[in-house]
C-alpha cells in the first residue's frame, strides 16, 4: 500500500477541483464511507498489532492531511465564487447624482426661534394679535390720533370692509397693537414679547409691504428705563453673538412711549463686510421707550402703581445684519435655491 | 431739515467743530443723517482757459490751452461755454471726478492728448447742472482750491426732526435746543422794527369759519415796493438748502420759513380785493395753486378769500393768480396761526406737501407771529423799499403759557437714576422753561412758547434725560422671576410657537423646505377661491397683491412655477402662516405643496407621488403632534382647492384639523407648466393644544409572544369608508388584534361599477400566550362574519 501515492493522487485530484462540487466529490471518493481512505483505515484490521500502531498513525495522519487540503480548497473556491458574484455586481459609482435641493427652514424662522428663547429667558411670554387690525388698536389707543403727523411716517394699508366704528380695517403697520390688547386683557405685571407679521405700503431693496416685527412690553411697579437699556442690550449680546458690543440709545420720538429711543449698534466694514460690535459707525437696531402714561390709561392700567417699558425692533432686518443678507424682497420670493442657500438644516435649528 | 454750519453759527455763538456740533444734535434727539464733507475737494482748483482751438477730428470738442499757476496743459472740453480766459474748476489726470465715480486718465480723445479736465457742476457732485462747466464771476488766482473758490469750507447738516419737534423745523431752534446742551450760546435775532407805520392798511381783515381753523392773522400792507432778485447773501442762503432764489418777495418768505419756522405768505395787494376773510371752502370750489397745480376743494378747507375767489388754501399753499413778481408794486404780508389738524386733513385729502402745511401741522410758536411780522417787514423794507402800514388783524392770540405741576421724583422712578432736583431744574431753564413755587419735592414749570408738545410730568421728564443724556442711564441687567417662568411654561401661545417648530422639523426632515411668501393674494386667486370680498385690499400695489389670501395656495403655487423655471423638477416646500377667513377671522395653518414633473432621468427616477403618498405624509404629520390620523373622522373633500376625486377632509368632532389631496385641475390651469401637483392643509390652531405637548410616555409594552398574520378580502359597496372598516376591525377584539392593514384595492368592471374589492392584513398577538390554532381560526371567522354582515360585504375568495 502505497500512501505516497494516495496522498499524490488525492493532491492532485484536489487541485484540479474548480467549484464545490468537484471537490464535494473529491471528498466522497476519499473520505466517504467507501472512499479510499476510509477503505484503506477499514483494512487495517487484518494486520498485527505493531503494524496497527505505525501504519494506522500513517493512514490517520494522511487522512488528516486530505481532510486539510480540502478545507483549504473549499475556502479558495468559496472567495472565489464570492469575488465573482461582487464584480458581476459591479455598479458605475462615478454617476453623478441629479441636482436636488437641500430642504432648510427659512431663516426668519430661526430668528422667531432665537427671539423667544432669548427674551423667554429673560420671563417674557409670547402673545400674538391679529394682522387685520382696526384703526383703534393699530392708532388712536396707541396715542396716534386721526391727522396725527406720525400717522405718516407709516404708509398703511387699508381693508375694504370696515370695523364697528365705521373705519376701514388696517393691515397692522406694526406690532404695537399686540400691547393694547395685551393690556386690555391681562392685569400687570406682563412681560410679553410679540413677533409677526406687519404691513406697510412700500416696496424696494430694503422695503416690503409685508415684514416682521417682534414687540416687547414689560410693565409692573418699577420696571425702568436702565431696565429696558440692560434688557436690551443683553438681547443684542446674544442674538449677534458678540460679547463685547458698544451700544448708543439716543432721544426719538413715539407716540406711545415716552422718553423714547432708538438703539443703534456699532459696526465697521472689514473686507467688504459688515463687522457688528464695534467701530465709529452705527446701525439702527430698534425704537424702544417707556409707555406713555396716556396709552396705559387707554388701557385702564392704574398709571400710579404701574409703569413699565415697551420695543420693537424688525425681524427681518436683524436676520439680514446677523446673516450679511442685502435683499429683503428674496425673503419672500419662495425661491427654494435661496433657501437652500440661506436657510437652515434642522440640526441647526 | 438742511442747514448749513455758517447759517447755524448766525443764530449760535459756539466754539464747537461741525463733527461735535453733529454728535450733540443726534445726543439731543435731532439725529444727523448727513454731514456733507468737502475735504476730498482741496485738490480739485482754479485754473483758467488761455487759449483753446478747434478739435481736427471732432465738430463739438475743443482743445485749450489751461493753466492752474504751476504748469500748463493741454485738455479736451466739449462743453459750449468754453472761451478765452474762462475761470473754471480743474482736474488733473489720475484725480477720482465724484459725480461721475472714475479716475481721470491721461489718454488720448479721438488723437489728441488730454491731460485734465474742466468741471461741471454735476462732475462735482454739487448740483444737477450739466450745461457747461463752471465758471468762477470771482477772479481767484489760479491755483486756489475749490473748497475755497466755491465756498464749500461750509458743511451742510442734514437732520431728521421727529413729529413732536416742530420748534426744531427752524434754524434758530436747532440753535436754540443745542445751546441747552451746552454747545453755545443763543444771539440774539438781529433785526429792527419798522421805525414809522405809516399808514393804515387799505385790505382788512374777517374771520368767518367756525371751526376754530384759524385763531389769529395779522398783516401789514407795503406800498410802493421794487421786487428785484435777492441781494446775494439771500440767494445764497436759499441755494445751500437746494432752494431757487426766484424774486426778492419770495425769497424772504422762504427765508423765514426756515430761519424761523414760521411760515407766512405774501399776496400781490393790486390782485385780491379790500376784503380778506378766512372761511370754509365752498363744495367743489376750484383754485390754481403756485404749483401750478387746479385743486377741487370741499366743505371742510379754509381758505384766504377776497369777495370773488379763494386765494390760497389757508396754512398749505398760496394762489396762482394772486401771488408776487417782478412787477409786484404793493404787498399784503399775512402771517396767521392755524389749526394743525384742519391743515393736515386739507392737506392729507389734497395731497399737497409744502413746507408751511409741514410746520403748521407740527404746531407753530405763537409768540412768532408778531416776531415774524416784524422781521419780515425789515427785509421788505430794507430790500423792496416803499412804505409799511400799521398792523391790520382778525381773531385773538392766545398765548397763554402751560403751567404743569412737576415731581422731581418721578425722573428717578422712571429713569432709574436719582438726579438731584437742582440739575433737573438747571437743565429745565437752560431749555428756557420757567420754574415757579419749587418745593423739595416738586415744582410749578412753565412751558416755552415753542414747545407745543410738552403737556405732562413725562414730558418734562423726557426733556430732562433728553439733555441730560441717554448715555448717563445706569444699566440694569434684566432677570426672569419664578412667577414669569411658570406663566411661560403656562402659556398657550408659547406652546403654540413649539408646535410650529416641531411641524418644522418634521417637514424639513422629509425633505419639504420652507417657504414664507405674502399674505395677499391676486385678483384672479380671490376669484377662482371665492374668498370674502370685503378682504380687498383698498390700496393694493398691484393686483397680484389685491386680497388677503383665504389660502395659500395660489402663493405656493406661483412659486413652484418660479422653481420650475430655474430648473427644479422636483418641488416640495410649505408655509406656516395665516390665512384669512373675514377681517375678524384669522387662522395659522400649515401649507404644503409637492409638484413633481416629469422625471427623465433613467437612473434616479423617483417613485411617482400619488394620492396615497400624500395620505402617508398627512397622517405622518399628524403624528408628529402625537395624534393618529385613523381616530379622525375622514370623508371626501368639499373644497375647490382639491381635485374632488382626490382629496379628502379630517374632522375631530366639527373641526377641520387637515385637508388633503391633488389641486383642482381648474386652479392647475392657471399653471400648465405644472403636473402632478398635491398640497396638504394642516390646521393645526384646531387641535387641542394640551394634548400635544407630550410629557409622559405612552405606557403599552411591547408582547414577547408570537403574532401571527393573516389576509381578509371583501367586497364593498365603492363609496366605503375604509378608515371605518379598520375602526371597526380592530374593535372586534382590541386585546388581541394588533394591527388593521391595508394594502390591495381593485376595482374592474366584473366588480361592477358600485364594488371595490378590497384586502387588509390583521396582525394578531396576544399579551398572555402564544395563540392555539383553534383560537386563531375562531377569531378569523368571527372577523369574516362580523366584516360582511356589518358592512354588507362578500367575501372574496
Amino acid at each position: 500500500m502505497d500512501i505516497k501515492k494516495v496522498l499524490n493522487e488525492a493532491t492532485k485530484e484536489i487541485e484540479q477541483s474548480s467549484n464545490q462540487l468537484d471537490l464535494q466529490n473529491v471528498k466522497v471518493a476519499y473520505l466517504g464511507k467507501k472512499g479510499k481512505i476510509t477503505e484503506l483505515l477499514k483494512s487495517l484490521k487484518d494486520l498485527s498489532l505493531d503494524e496497527k500502531k505505525s501504519t494506522g498513525a500513517e493512514l490517520n495522519q494522511l487522512r488528516g492531511e486530505v481532510d486539510n487540503l480540502i478545507k483549504s480548497k473549499f475556502n479558495q473556491i468559496k472567495v472565489e465564487e464570492i469575488n465573482s458574484k461582487l464584480r458581476s455586481e459591479s455598479l458605475d459609482f462615478s454617476f453623478p447624482p441629479p441636482n436636488s435641493i437641500s430642504p432648510k427652514v427659512h431663516p426668519i424662522s430661526k430668528t422667531f426661534d432665537e427671539v423667544i428663547t432669548i427674551f423667554g429667558s429673560m420671563g417674557y411670554s409670547v402673545a400674538e394679535g391679529p394682522d387685520i387690525e382696526t384703526d383703534y388698536f393699530n392708532f388712536s389707543a396707541l396715542n396716534i390720533p386721526e391727522n396725527h403727523p406720525a400717522r405718516e411716517m407709516q404708509d398703511t394699508f387699508y381693508i375694504d370692509d370696515k370695523d364697528k366704528d365705521g373705519k376701514p380695517f388696517v393691515l397692522r403697520t406694526h406690532t404695537s397693537p399686540v400691547q393694547i390688547r395685551t393690556l386690555l386683557n391681562e392685569k400687570p405685571p406682563i412681560k410679553i414679547i410679540a413677533p409677526g407679521r406687519t404691513y406697510r405700503c412700500d416696496s424696494d431693496s430694503t422695503h416690503s409691504p409685508m415684514f416682521h416685527q417682534v414687540e416687547g412690553l414689560f410693565i409692573n411697579e418699577n420696571a425702568n428705563m436702565g431696565d429696558l437699556k440692560g434688557t436690551l442690550i443683553e438681547f443684542c449680546k446674544q442674538f449677534f453673538n458678540v460679547q463685547d458690543l458698544k451700544v448708543r440709545f439716543r432721544p426719538s420720538y413715539f407716540p406711545f412711549t415716552e422718553p423714547s429711543a432708538e438703539m443703534d449698534i456699532a459696526y465697521e466694514i472689514v473686507n467688504n463686510k459688515i463687522k457688528l460690535g464695534q467701530g465709529d459707525r452705527w446701525l439702527e437696531i430698534l425704537g424702544c421707550g417707556m409707555v406713555n402714561p396716556i396709552v396705559l390709561e387707554n388701557c385702564n392700567v392704574d398709571t400710579k402703581n404701574f409703569q413699565g417699558f415697551a420695543f420693537g425692533m424688525g425681524l427681518d432686518r436683524i436676520t439680514m445684519l446677523k446673516y450679511g443678507l442685502t435683499d429683503i424682497r428674496s425673503f419672500f420670493s419662495g425661491n427654494l435655491n435661496w433657501i437652500a442657500n440661506n436657510g437652515f438644516s434642522i440640526g441647526d435649528f | 431739515m438742511k442747514f448749513s454750519y455758517s447759517w447755524l453759527c448766525e443764530h449760535l455763538e459756539t466754539d464747537k467743530n461741525a463733527t461735535e456740533i453733529g454728535d450733540a444734535l443726534t445726543n439731543i434727539g435731532l439725529e444727523l443723517e448727513n454731514l456733507s464733507d468737502y475735504s476730498s475737494y482741496l485738490n480739485f482748483v482754479v485754473a483758467t482757459i488761455k487759449d483753446f482751438k478747434k478739435h481736427p477730428n471732432a465738430d463739438r470738442l475743443n482743445i485749450c490751452k489751461v493753466d492752474d499757476g504751476t504748469n500748463t496743459y493741454q485738455v479736451i472740453c466739449g462743453a459750449n461755454n468754453v472761451k478765452k480766459g474762462l475761470k473754471g474748476i480743474f482736474a488733473k489726470e489720475g484725480m477720482y471726478i465724484p459725480g461721475t465715480q472714475i479716475h481721470l486718465k491721461k489718454g488720448k480723445i479721438r488723437g489728441e492728448t488730454s491731460e485734465g479736465m474742466l468741471l461741471s457742476e454735476r462732475e462735482l457732485n454739487l448740483s444737477d447742472d450739466h450745461e457747461g462747466i463752471i465758471e468762477l464771476s470771482e477772479n481767484f488766482k489760479n491755483g486756489t482750491s475749490a473748497v475755497e473758490a466755491l465756498k464749500l469750507d461750509d458743511p451742510i447738516f442734514e437732520i431728521g426732526i421727529t413729529p413732536n419737534r416742530g420748534d426744531c423745523l427752524s434754524i434758530r431752534g436747532v440753535a436754540r435746543d443745542l445751546s441747552a446742551k451746552g454747545i453755545g450760546k443763543l444771539k440774539p435775532l438781529k433785526y429792527e422794527k419798522i421805525k414809522k407805520l405809516e399808514f393804515e392798511s387799505p385790505i382788512s381783515w374777517s374771520i368767518k369759519n367756525d371751526d376754530n381753523s384759524c385763531e389769529y392773522v395779522v398783516s401789514r400792507y407795503f406800498k410802493d415796493v421794487n421786487n428785484t432778485k435777492s441781494p446775494e447773501w439771500l440767494q445764497k442762503k436759499l441755494i445751500s438748502l437746494g432752494l431757487r432764489p426766484i424774486n426778492a418777495l419770495v425769497d424772504i418768505t422762504n427765508f423765514i420759513t426756515v430761519d424761523l419756522g414760521r411760515p407766512l405768505h405774501v399776496f400781490d395787494a393790486d390782485k385780491v380785493g379790500k376784503k380778506l376773510d378766512m372761511r370754509l371752502a365752498n363744495s367743489n370750489e376750484k383754485i390754481l395753486a403756485l404749483d401750478n397745480k387746479d385743486y377741487t376743494l370741499d366743505g371742510s378747507s379754509t381758505v384766504i378769500a377776497d369777495s370773488n375767489n379763494a386765494l390760497a388754501i389757508a396754512g398749505i399753499i398760496g394762489g396762482d393768480h394772486s401771488g408776487c413778481t417782478e412787477n409786484t408794486k404793493n404787498v399784503f404780508l399775512e402771517v396767521a396761526i392755524f389749526n394743525p389738524n384742519s391743515v393736515a386733513k386739507t392737506g392729507r385729502s389734497l395731497g399737497i406737501n409744502s413746507d408751511a402745511r409741514y410746520r403748521f401741522e407740527r404746531g407753530l410758536d405763537k409768540n412768532m407771529v408778531l416776531e415774524g411780522l416784524e422781521y419780515a417787514s425789515y427785509l421788505i423794507n430794507k430790500i423792496c423799499g416803499g412804505s409799511v402800514s400799521k398792523n391790520t388783524d382778525a381773531g385773538k392770540l392766545d398765548t397763554n403759557e402751560h403751567k404743569i405741576k412737576y415731581d422731581f421724583n418721578y425722573f428717578n422712578k422712571v429713569i432709574g437714576l436719582d438726579l438731584e432736583p437742582q440739575i433737573q431744574v438747571k437743565i429745565l431753564k437752560d431749555l428756557e422753561f420757567q420754574i415757579n413755587e419749587r418745593s423739595d419735592n416738586e415744582c410749578d414749570v412753565l412751558v416755552p412758547s415753542w414747545r407745543n408738545d410738552v403737556k405732562n410730568n413725562i414730558d418734562i421728564v423726557e426733556e430732562i434725560i433728553r439733555i441730560y443724556g441717554y448715555d448717563n442711564i445706569n444699566v440694569s441687567v434684566p432677570i426672569s422671576s419664578r412667577d414669569e417662568i411658570k406663566k411661560i411654561e403656562n402659556s398657550l401661545v408659547n406652546k403654540k410657537f413649539k408646535i410650529i417648530s416641531k411641524l418644522k422639523k418634521t417637514l424639513v426632515s422629509n425633505g419639504i423646505s420652507e417657504v414664507i411668501t405674502f399674505s395677499f393674494h391676486s385678483n384672479r386667486a380671490q376669484e377662482i377661491l371665492t374668498g370674502d370680498t370685503s378682504l380687498k385690499i383698498s390700496n393694493a400695489i398691484s393686483d397680484d397683491q389685491s386680497f388677503m389670501r383665504n389660502s395659500m395656495i395660489f402663493n405656493h403655487l406661483e412659486s413652484a412655477e418660479l422653481n420650475f423655471k430655474k430648473g427644479i423638477k422636483n418641488i416640495q416646500l410649505f408655509e406656516i402662516g395665516p390665512i384669512y377667513n373675514s377681517s375678524q377671522s384669522q387662522e395659522n395653518i400649515l401649507s404644503l405643496l409637492i409638484s413633481s414633473q416629469d422625471d427623465t432621468n433613467s437612473i434616479y427616477k423617483s417613485v411617482n407621488f400619488n394620492f396615497y403618498s400624500l395620505t402617508e405624509l398627512a397622517s405622518k404629520l399628524i403624528s408628529s403632534l402625537n395624534f393618529d390620523i385613523k381616530h379622525f373622522n375622514i370623508s371626501r373633500s368639499t373644497s375647490n382647492i382639491y381635485h374632488p376625486g382626490q382629496s379628502a377632509e379630517v374632522h375631530m368632532g366639527k373641526k377641520l384639523i387637515a385637508r388633503y389631496g391633488k389641486v383642482h385641475p381648474l386652479i392647475m390651469e392657471e399653471f400648465p407648466k405644472l403636473k402632478n401637483t398635491y398640497a396638504i392643509e394642516l390646521f393645526f390652531e384646531n387641535l387641542p393644544i394640551e394634548s400635544i405637548s407630550r410629557i409622559n410616555s405612552i405606557n403599552i409594552s411591547d408582547s414577547q409572544f408570537q403574532f401571527s398574520e393573516k389576509d381578509f378580502s371583501f367586497i364593498f359597496e365603492k363609496e366605503q369608508n375604509l378608515y371605518e372598516v379598520q375602526r371597526y376591525v380592530t374593535g372586534i377584539d382590541k386585546n388581541l388584534i394588533k394591527n388593521v392593514e391595508f394594502f390591495d384595492l381593485y376595482e374592474s368592471k366584473d366588480l361592477g361599477d358600485s364594488s371595490k374589492s378590497v384586502t387588509f392584513r390583521v396582525t394578531i398577538q396576544s399579551k398572555e400566550k402564544t395563540l392555539e390554532e383553534k383560537d386563531l381560526e375562531q377569531l378569523h371567522k368571527n372577523i369574516l362574519e362580523k366584516v360582511s354582515n356589518k358592512f354588507k360585504a362578500k367575501i372574496r375568495t
